[in-house]
């Protein structure tokens, strides 16, 4: 809302050309003695202002040899005035800092600041012994602050990959620099995740199988997981179902399976939550705050002006490409805007919509379809001695090849780019977790005595064959189109393809997810590939491709890639919750308990042996209760959307009363100028108004013939304003008071009140703008 | 950076990062890569004065269309030469630390190139030409039209030129910003 106050109440500052400079910094001088002005709301306003002084500064003694301590001087007073920034304590001292750091001068200047303000700040102390809560908290925010700087210090000492991130932002733009942030996120992710369950599942198991003799592997093993494979700690059914007990120290390892996975899983998801949601109000909700009211300003191509260069760009070619691009994007929107608009009629828009609609269809039909044929390829028994290669070989395939056909598809469609790429990204994401979640369904539900093991292997042969296609094959095509453009084969280089990259690490992460549960060490499996598609995907990135020929707007898309990545790991636990909880294990880790919940009711918390505590969880978890709780959750969205819904309106309501004060402002502004210069009353003739202005409607409306006690021609008046063509309004606009003066010399010499220009500006501009 | 440690007190490194959006590491690895602009001169006085023409050799300003604007805005002599202490302070701006606010009245002065306080038509035109680059040329009439379409877009009070208010107003409305105005160090 601050800011909404200041771009208001900057407006009168700039309200006319005629305006001087120097009457435009005394009036904003003038504006910056308002007491709305005095008063500390944050440090960005303080800033303003004070740059401001800078201005009416530098208009009067640029050169001045102590210019700088004056300046130096003003600051300091703007900033004496804001009591919460003087007080002589580190909370304030912190504020200071704060405030000093965002003043947008140089180092010099912010010494020099600081060093005056803390004369002044001592000079204000009154010693006075503080409580000992107040010097413990002062001490323990201070210690916060220094372990925080501490931690940041050491955050950029290890961080990996800055300089090849920062080389691919140079080469390839900031855009293609955010897949690999987001790959290195994911790394990070997955790195923090294998340190957890190797330390807290493999090492034991390992420790309880030392001098087991392992049985012979066969190649083919490598890539189906089973047989020799399947009886070692990559699968769930490996795992001990007992109390490991070595010398004085006992591991029970269903506890320490089931609460490791429980407490990952659920403290990724609210990471990936928390990130979500964060990302989401600064890409989504911010820009389109503010501006909600009515007025909302869609700057499309001022926003391309002034955020269009990507200042990460380091190459000249890149930097030649960049400049191209903005080139081509400018011509188009000009062209766009040249051509005609053709009225796109009830009846084209009714074909769109239907288009859509039915493309959408058969896409859902198409996936659907896909993921019935790989039931019935699942059901069928004994068709060859690997099948179980064959079908992950399909899904690998398929999975590879159906974003490009969604990609190709969505382009019959009738939607606007952005909007195409998030469709595309819905349905492949669709697609993927659907296979996923078929595959999990398909062996909890099949006769199989440990289907546990079997979701493992389904994971480990996905990511096994995922290998070649996303390390070898694709980069591979890359390269040779990268080549062939090199020697002048082909007319375009390969363009770096976010979307689909970043898919691809999306489906890994999924299955990964899914995977976890019965196969811990399928998280280093895709830590380590991860390690190595960085690698991989640089090379490429940096010898073959090029960025896009459309400048792409990264930090939105992030936001979905984000969303997708939380949403599968939502459907993981879901799936996880409603299909493997409730399931009769046979084997593995959990095999000793009848249900799996059981672990936790029978095994931690021991309910049968409190009868009181069972009776109490046993009727919550009856459907009645929970359909309660649903119930009243759906009232508190409920009540949660209305209170949004009101606030909006309210907001909408002081907005706009906000633009009248700022138009009240203006107009007394206006006024007082006129009085001081002499003008009051009588000015030979007023300029352009419309029937919509505020001064109008007073010469019309209050002081109406009737209303006053004199003759006053309304007629006339509002005849010679309303006739003057728009036009000549909008162009014609005299550039000076005497030139206005000049140009109205028709012989409408009768008096009439000149303190209503500029008011009517404003309105005119707003009715052209609604 | 041993070699950069010895060149800084423990109280100059906490100095600065105090007063921009840097840890000690960062500005000690920020002093190498502007000594690296010039060894000789910086190796002998570690806060030299490096003429415009050495500054515009670090890479990403090297291709940045604005280029002599940056350095002109961050210079503390305002000729567009900078010491250490003005490149800490043109990296801390565009660092990913620094808020959105600081970062927009920054750019701000850089688009600002006649220095009225007020982006108007000519300051415009002269964003758009540096933009397209040296190669491809839009015409005259062309650069007019798009001058006339962003002034209908964002010039809200409709003075023919752009305040800092109406600019943050973009911006604001602008999620790839912070994005885009960024150098990494």
């Amino acid at each position: 809302m601050d800011d909404e106050v200041e771009s208001i109440e900057m407006k009168p500052a700039s309200m006319r050309k005629t305006f001087t400079l120097r009457n435009k910094v005394a009036r904003q001088a003038a504006v910056n003695f308002m007491p709305s002005r005095k008063m500390a709301y944050s440090t960005l306003r303080l800033r303003r202002v004070s740059s401001e002084h800078n201005a009416l500064l530098e208009a009067s003694m640029s050169d001045a040899p102590d210019a700088v301590e004056k300046q130096a001087d003003i600051i300091v007073r703007e900033m004496e005035q804001h009591h919460h920034l003087m007080e002589d304590n580190p909370l304030s001292e912190e504020l200071r800092r704060e405030a000093l750091r965002d003043l947008p001068q140089g180092l010099t200047m912010k010494r020099n600041i600081r060093a005056k303000l803390s004369a002044s700040v001592s000079l204000r102390s009154k010693r006075r012994p503080i409580s000992m809560f107040k010097r413990m908290k002062y001490r323990i925010s201070f210690t916060w602050k220094k372990s925080r700087d501490h931690f940041r210090d050491f955050i950029f000492s290890i961080e990996l990959w800055y300089e090849a991130i920062r080389n691919i932002e140079g080469h390839l733009g900031s855009a293609v620099g955010s897949y690999f942030h987001l790959l290195r996120w994911l790394f990070g992710l997955n790195l923090m995740l294998s340190i957890f369950l190797i330390s807290f599942i493999v090492v034991p198991q390992s420790l309880f199988d030392n001098g087991r003799n392992r049985t012979e592997l066969k190649f083919v093993d490598f890539i189906s997981g089973m047989g020799g494979l399947e009886d070692t700690l990559l699968f769930y059914g490996h795992y001990h179902d007992g109390i490991i007990s070595t010398g004085p120290f006992q591991y029970n390892m269903p506890f320490a399976y089931f609460f490791t996975m429980v407490s990952l899983y659920l403290l990724f998801f609210a990471v990936l939550c928390y990130r979500t949601a964060d990302s989401y109000r600064r890409n989504f909700i911010e820009p389109a705050g503010g501006g909600g009211g009515g007025s909302a300003v869609r700057a499309a191509l001022a926003t391309k002006l002034f955020c269009g260069w990507d200042f990460g760009v380091a190459s000249p070619r890149a930097a030649a490409l960049a400049a191209r691009a903005l080139y081509h994007e400018f011509r188009e929107l000009l062209n766009e805007q040249n051509k005609k608009k053709e009225v796109s009629s009830i009846w084209t828009k009714i074909r769109q919509r239907l288009t859509n609609i039915v493309i959408t269809a058969i896409v859902l039909g198409f996936i659907f379809g896909i993921l019935y044929g790989l039931w019935l390829l699942l059901s069928v028994e004994d068709l060859t001695d690997n099948r179980e290669i064959y079908i992950s070989l399909i899904i690998t395939a398929v999975t590879a090849v159906c974003p490009i056909m969604l990609h190709f598809i969505v382009k019959l469609e009738f939607y606007t780019a952005r909007t195409a790429l998030y469709v595309t990204l819905a349905r492949t994401w669709l697609l993927d977790i659907g296979i996923l979640m078929l595959l999990l369904v398909f062996w909890v539900q099949s006769d199989k005595s440990c289907w546990e093991t079997s979701v493992g292997q389904e994971g480990y042969r996905l990511v096994a064959l995922d290998v070649p296609v996303s390390l070898f094959l694709l980069p591979g095509i890359e390269l040779i189109r990268g080549l062939l453009f090199h020697y002048k084969f082909i007319e375009t280089p390969p363009e770096f393809n976010i979307a689909y990259n970043s898919l691809t690490l999306i489906y890994n992460q999924s299955v990964l997810w899914f995977g976890m549960m019965f196969s811990p060490l399928l998280v280093v499996a895709i830590t380590l590939k991860f390690l190595l598609l960085f690698y991989v995907k640089r090379e490429t990135a940096l010898r073959a491709c090029q960025t896009g020929k459309k400048v792409w707007r990264a930090a939105q898309t992030q936001t979905v890639l984000y969303a997708l990545v939380a949403l599968s790991l939502f459907s993981t636990l879901f799936a996880l919750g409603s299909l493997f909880l409730r399931s009769s294990p046979a084997c593995g880790a959990f095999g000793g308990y009848g249900r799996v919940y059981e672990l936790l009711t029978e095994g931690a918390l021991r309910l049968s042996q409190h009868s009181a505590v069972f009776a109490v969880l046993h009727f919550v978890t009856r459907p009645g209760p929970i359909a309660f709780v649903l119930v009243a959750l759906c009232v508190a969205v409920y009540i949660a959307r209305a209170r949004a819904g009101a606030q909006r309106s309210m907001a909408r309501l002081l907005r706009h009363m906000l633009r009248l004060q700022a138009k009240d402002k203006d107009f007394l502004l206006s006024a007082i100028e006129k009085v001081s210069n002499g003008e009051w009353l009588y000015s030979p003739k007023s300029e352009e108004y419309g029937a919509d202005s505020h001064t109008w409607k007073y010469v019309n409306e209050v002081r109406k013939p009737s209303n006053a006690g004199y003759h006053f021609d309304g007629s006339r008046l509002s005849h010679s304003f309303l006739e003057r063509p728009r036009s000549y309004v909008k162009e014609n606009r005299p550039s000076s008071y005497v030139e206005r003066q000049k140009s109205n010399e028709d012989g409408d010499t009768d008096s009439s009140f000149s303190w209503q220009g500029s008011s009517s500006y404003l309105n005119q501009n707003d009715v052209e703008k609604s | 950076m041993g070699q950069g440690k010895s060149q800084f007190t423990e109280e100059e490194l906490q100095d600065y990062e105090d007063l921009t959006y840097f840890t000690k590491k960062e500005v000690l690895y920020a002093h190498q890569k502007f000594k690296a602009l010039a060894p000789e001169k910086v190796g002998h006085n570690k806060n030299a004065k490096l003429p415009m023409a050495k500054i515009l050799q670090y890479p990403e300003l090297r291709v940045n269309p604005f280029r002599d604007r940056i350095c002109k805005v961050f210079s503390s002599s305002n000729d567009g030469d900078c010491t250490f202490e003005d490149f800490l302070d043109m990296m801390s701006v565009f660092s990913d630390n620094a808020p959105k606010a600081v970062k927009a009245e920054h750019a701000f002065r850089i688009f600002d190139f006649d220095g009225d306080d007020m982006i108007g038509v000519s300051d415009l035109r002269e964003v758009i030409e540096r933009l397209c680059g040296p190669e491809m040329k839009l015409s005259d009439s062309e650069i007019q039209q798009l001058v006339q379409n962003v002034l209908e877009e964002a010039d809200l009070d409709d003075d023919g030129a752009l305040s800092f208010a109406e600019f943050e107003h973009i911006i604001d409305k602008s999620s790839d910003f912070c994005h885009s105005f960024r150098i990494r160090l």
